[in-house]
């Protein structure tokens, strides 16, 4: 097996690197005279430097790209079947479905970790963790489903659907995208070995004085952190330049499908604010190592650190969800049977979000200090978000007013990210209100109100992508039933858990904490076992989706009677997608209009193109 | 063509808006213990006033489009009609929810934030003069708070944080290591402690209450500060103004 032959060897270049980086280092060190040569966290930056560069190289780095440096020639294997998901890919469908079933499985993990946490909140006092115990739990729950949030839609469906979409034969850097897969699981197991050097204390915000006082993990914590912050800039970059410059012919900025626009829109907000994450965290590192920038005993000032941070990290919260916005506007526009509603409104809503993220991070502060005429103007801009957001409901809800509503599974979860973010929308006015948030900030109504908006507003989208694309990924057919049965488990889950997690923040129950007061003891209860019914839920999704990839019947090229490109190639597309580059001749929404077309197919295929095998993958 | 769709819709709102508008009446709130408290359980239910016919707005669309106009054949046997929602109706959408999001921001939100604030330069809420002024120390994970008296309780002096009821008594926040936040829940208010920086909260208690018989009477730390974060918490009296000269001469007896 070349693959498992391939990703071994990486494995053990990757762990060269790194104990190589460690020696390096604490050559370093000795030369320098410093007592301890081996014992500083600044050994562990040198390893994972120097790990991660050698893990890149054993993948297929070297092999596809790294001998050009050197005036050699490169080459590529494309190994047949599943193999080819464990190489250094530069198929954009390959790559879409490694991000998407890495995630998955990071999706899996971080929520097992959740239903841990609810075990210990079912009942006041400790019962399975220690307070350090359920903080590492915390804080690994926290990174583990940001990272989900911030790439399953993005790494997944949208390296995925994107190209197809817009009649591409791949993405505009295509090294460049499997090099950004291929630093996620360095990323992966950084963060999975923070438990063995003591837990993330920090949870995901890592606000120092405390992530400079805490344990070491801290700096496994950033490393991975900084590294997948690369990933997210890097893939940025790709889907901006193929979305300008890859285009079909045709396929205008007023014709392009919604969801193009907000990757489009999201991408711009990673490219130019994910560095605040990466930067915050580098600093964090440094005064580790004896710099201050963040701790007042020695000259820094803590909250420099929280709007550097936020300033990524409230434009993050937008770069999860605005895909979310653009998967479900673009499964009611198909499953409505209708045009788009208000169109180009929908496209001012996704910019005007991404020109307002940048102006609202301190309404995540505050409650913490910052002098007191920073308040006002933070308050206005967030109440402004609401505007653009309004109008992708409009969208939504003229889409479906008078439509033909087809509820197939995609279009249930599409459906029910309009109606949970709603909710969320509207407790999003309580926390954006300072009156209000004084008391509300860091309770359970804020764990509420942001799973109601991630979870709600961007993983019900996921669920209903992978729904939608399923037979197009795997030419295969998944069952109906089953996929109905989940979402109605998990809608009913997912609601009945999050609703109710209001309540104890509003009674006075704050968050990160393993005991609370046993006057909360019935609603926490009640809440713990919502949660594991939500989660129970997943078992069907995981059985019905290994179950149909393996035997599920094969399915149509567009099942959905879908007018956009991706439907119009064979299910799963060819390597390059298309026969032909498509031509495209009007809007990809165009239902109910006599004689529309949105593209057609040259037929004469292009010089050098083996042609399109139904169902093959290579 | 809408008419009667419309129609339904207004009524389906209506009804669903009756039911949601029911939580307004729930019993939400820990107990109120201050004059902050007071206003924020106003304009909390204010907002939720606003707020649920927004959220039932939307469940009325979606719920009634998906009953009604749902497709029950194997696959669609036509499309929609091309409505592309030119013309008034996002322009009117688009006043709406700019006006509702700008009376918002307006009242409760600024109007309530100028009556949080005494000065635009301070670090924290409500009034700079207070009858009682008590210095709070954060650590990991305790806090400690001196009296004007000299007198000081912590966990283990005391062990309980005694305040007068009707006066202002206002604390001054610090922390010696790590970023915490003093929360009072029965006041509803909250500020961080921050190393290096003084904050403070002014809040006026308007009944008497403790810990004893009701848990919203403590202070709670809320910001995650490490290991024992969830422990980091003290119960709160609030008594009249001569049992609280009577509690600070016996703490001063006890030799504190």
């Amino acid at each position: 097996m070349y693959a498992v032959k391939s990703v071994a060897g990486a494995m053990g270049l990757g762990l060269i690197g790194f104990y190589l980086g460690l020696g390096i280092v604490a050559i370093l060190r000795w030369l320098f005279g410093y007592p301890d040569p081996w014992g500083g966290e600044i050994n562990i930056i040198g390893g994972w430097v120097l790990g991660v560069f050698l893990w890149l190289m054993g993948i297929g780095m070297w092999g596809q790209w790294g001998r050009e440096w050197f005036g050699l020639k490169t080459y590529q294997r494309n190994l047949p079947g599943w193999q080819r998901y464990f190489t250094f890919n530069t198929d954009h469908k390959v790559i879409g479905i490694q991000y998407l079933v890495t995630f998955m499985v990071v999706f899996f993990l971080a929520g097992a970790l959740a239903m841990l946490m609810r075990a210990e909140l079912a009942q006041s006092g400790n019962q399975f963790l220690s307070n350090g115990q359920y903080n590492g739990t915390m804080g690994l729950h926290g990174i583990l489903m940001v990272a989900v949030a911030v790439a399953a839609v993005i790494g997944g469906i949208g390296n995925y659907a994107v190209p197809l979409m817009i009649g591409a034969r791949d993405m505009a850097f295509p090294r460049l995208n499997a090099l950004t897969f291929w630093l996620v699981p360095p990323v992966a197991v950084g963060l999975l070995a923070t438990p063995f050097l003591g837990g993330i204390e920090h949870g995901w915000t890592a606000y120092p004085p405390l992530a400079i006082r805490t344990n070491s993990a801290q700096v496994l914590f950033s490393l991975s952190i900084i590294t997948f912050g690369l990933t997210s800039i890097l893939g940025a970059l790709n889907f901006i330049a193929t979305i300008i410059y890859m285009r079909a012919p045709g396929l205008s900025w007023g014709r392009l499908p919604i969801f193009v626009w907000s990757m489009f829109a999201t991408s711009w907000v990673a490219l130019l604010y994910t560095q605040g994450f990466a930067a915050a965290l580098f600093l964090v590192l440094l005064d580790r190592l004896g710099f201050s920038f963040f701790d007042p005993a020695t000259g820094g000032d803590p909250l420099l650190y929280q709007h550097v941070f936020w300033f990524y990290s409230h434009p993050a919260v937008y770069i999860m969800v605005l895909p979310g916005f653009g998967l479900a506007l673009e499964l009611i526009a198909h499953f409505s049977r209708k045009p788009l509603f208000a169109y180009k409104y929908a496209v001012a809503a996704f910019l005007g979000i991404l020109g307002l993220s940048g102006v609202v991070w301190a309404h995540h502060m505050f409650t913490s200090g910052m002098p007191n005429y920073l308040h006002g103007p933070f308050l206005v801009a967030t109440e402004l978000i609401s505007v653009p957001t309004g109008l992708i409901f409009l969208s939504a809800l003229g889409t479906i007013w008078l439509g033909r509503l087809w509820l197939k599974p995609p279009m249930l979860f599409a459906l029910a990210v309009i109606f949970n973010f709603a909710c969320g929308g509207v407790t999003g006015i309580f926390l954006a209100d300072v009156p209000t948030d004084i008391h509300l900030q860091d309770t359970y109504f804020v764990v509420a109100h942001f799973h109601y908006t991630i979870v709600g507003g961007e993983i019900f989208a996921l669920f209903a992508a992978i729904y939608y694309y399923f037979p197009k990924m795997t030419g295969r057919m998944y069952s109906e039933r089953l996929a109905k049965l989940h979402f109605w488990w998990m809608f009913i889950g997912f609601n009945a858990t999050f609703f109710l997690m209001h309540l104890p923040g509003i009674k006075g129950m704050n968050r990160r904490i393993a005991d609370f007061q046993s006057e909360l003891d019935p609603l926490n209860f009640t809440i713990s076992l919502a949660a594991f019914f939500l989660g129970a839920s997943f078992l069907v999704f995981i059985w019905n989706m290994v179950y149909s990839w393996v035997r599920g019947p094969v399915a149509e090229a567009n099942p959905w009677r879908v007018r956009t490109l991706e439907w119009q190639t064979t299910s799963p597309p060819p390597h390059e997608n298309f026969p032909s580059i498509p031509v495209v001749r009007g809007g990809p929404y165009d239902y109910g209009v006599p004689g529309s077309i949105h593209a057609t197919f040259p037929s004469a295929p292009s010089a050098g193109f083996a042609g399109a095998p139904a169902g093959g993958g290579q | 063509m809408h008419g009667k769709h419309l129609i339904s819709v207004a009524l389906l709102w209506v009804g669903l808006t009756a039911i949601g508008e029911l939580l307004v009446f729930a019993d939400l709130f820990p107990t109120v213990g201050s004059h902050e408290a007071e206003d924020f359980d106003s304009i909390f239910r204010f907002l939720l006033i606003l707020g649920i016919p927004v959220f039932t707005f939307v469940i009325a669309v979606v719920a009634y489009a998906a009953l009604t106009w749902r497709i029950r054949a194997e696959a669609p046997d036509g499309d929609g009609p091309p409505i592309r929602g030119h013309g008034w109706v996002p322009r009117i959408w688009l006043v709406i929810t700019a006006g509702l999001a700008i009376f918002v921001m307006i009242h409760p939100g600024l109007t309530g934030l100028a009556k949080l604030q005494s000065s635009a330069t301070a670090y924290g809420w409500g009034k700079q003069e207070a009858d009682l002024e008590i210095n709070v120390t954060a650590f990991m994970w305790q806090w400690t708070f001196d009296y004007p008296d000299g007198t000081q309780v912590s966990v283990a002096k005391g062990g309980e944080v005694v305040i007068p009821v009707d006066r202002y008594v206002k604390f001054n926040v610090n922390s010696i290591d790590v970023v915490h936040s003093l929360w009072i829940p029965a006041f509803r208010m909250k500020i961080d402690a921050i190393p290096g920086r003084t904050t403070f909260m002014t809040v006026h208690p308007t009944e008497v209450g403790a810990y004893a018989s009701d848990q919203a009477y403590r202070v709670q730390c809320a910001e995650l500060c490490g290991l024992d974060h969830g422990k980091m918490w003290l119960p709160v009296r609030v008594v009249t103004e001569s049992e609280f000269e009577a509690w600070l001469a016996s703490l001063k007896t006890q030799g504190n």
